[in-house]
């Protein structure tokens, strides 16, 4: 299927890689079917990548693993919130956060109170908000992935 | 919207599984119970609107997908 996207134009999508989040994403509920896109021409899979509405262009939104800047990121909820999902297990979800970038890079955020999560077998995917009362809405990442970079360099 | 009045100990059903009572109520600040099944969030209704904006700000960046990519090359 063809989709117009906001970063990588216009994409031709196996239907399989759709991700239906049956409830929307908090403020943009009446929107269910995405893709994660990423730039297919890096090296290897980046760490940052792209959940795109299948249904409206303008409306996608930059996705991180989360452990990238908080290795020892351990959401908790409650257990019938993931009920959606249907069976899912360690090995098939993922977990990702939106990223939030402002004019000014060095205020870049992410948010570790409402990550999301997909059942990468069933391809169901739901936004939820975490228990754990120290994850931040605005949680700032731009110093952390720099020293990430610089760890690296050092290797 | 429907405005109830409920005193101390007394209760509101929604629907058949959801049950709000208000447990106490002291000055201008009232505690509210909630029985509800696991599968129902509930949240402070500011945690749920900051949610909201985030999402959108999220989506309204004007970076560059290059830009942005670059940030994540380690």
């Amino acid at each position: 299927m063809k989709v117009s996207t906001r970063y990588f134009g216009e994409v031709d999508l196996d239907e399989s890689k759709v991700i239906t989040f049956a409830g929307g994403l908090f403020g943009f509920e009446e929107y269910t079917r995405f893709a994660l896109l990423f730039n297919s021409e890096a090296e290897e899979r980046p760490a940052i990548s792209w959940l795109q509405c299948i249904d409206e262009q303008s409306l996608a939104l930059p996705v991180m693993i989360p452990t990238i800047v908080m290795p020892d990121y351990n959401p908790v909820v409650e257990d019938g919130v993931l009920e959606e999902l249907g069976d899912w297990n360690e090995e098939n979800i993922s977990v990702l956060v939106t990223v939030t970038v402002p004019k000014d890079l060095k205020l870049m955020t992410t948010n570790m109170k409402a990550p999301i999560i997909i059942n990468t077998d069933n391809m169901k995917g739901v936004q939820v908000v975490v228990e754990n009362t120290d994850y931040q809405i605005r949680y700032k990442i731009y110093d952390i992935l720099n020293s990430a970079k610089e760890g690296k360099e050092e290797d | 919207m429907l405005a109830l009045s409920r005193k101390i100990n007394e209760s509101i059903m929604l629907g058949n599984d959801i049950e709000i009572s208000i447990l106490e109520i002291k000055g201008d600040q009232v505690k509210i119970g909630i029985t509800a099944p696991k599968s129902v969030p509930i949240f402070r209704k500011e945690i749920f609107l900051q949610i909201e904006e985030e999402n959108k700000n999220a989506v309204a960046q004007e970076q560059s997908r290059e830009t942005i990519e670059q940030l994540f090359k380690f």
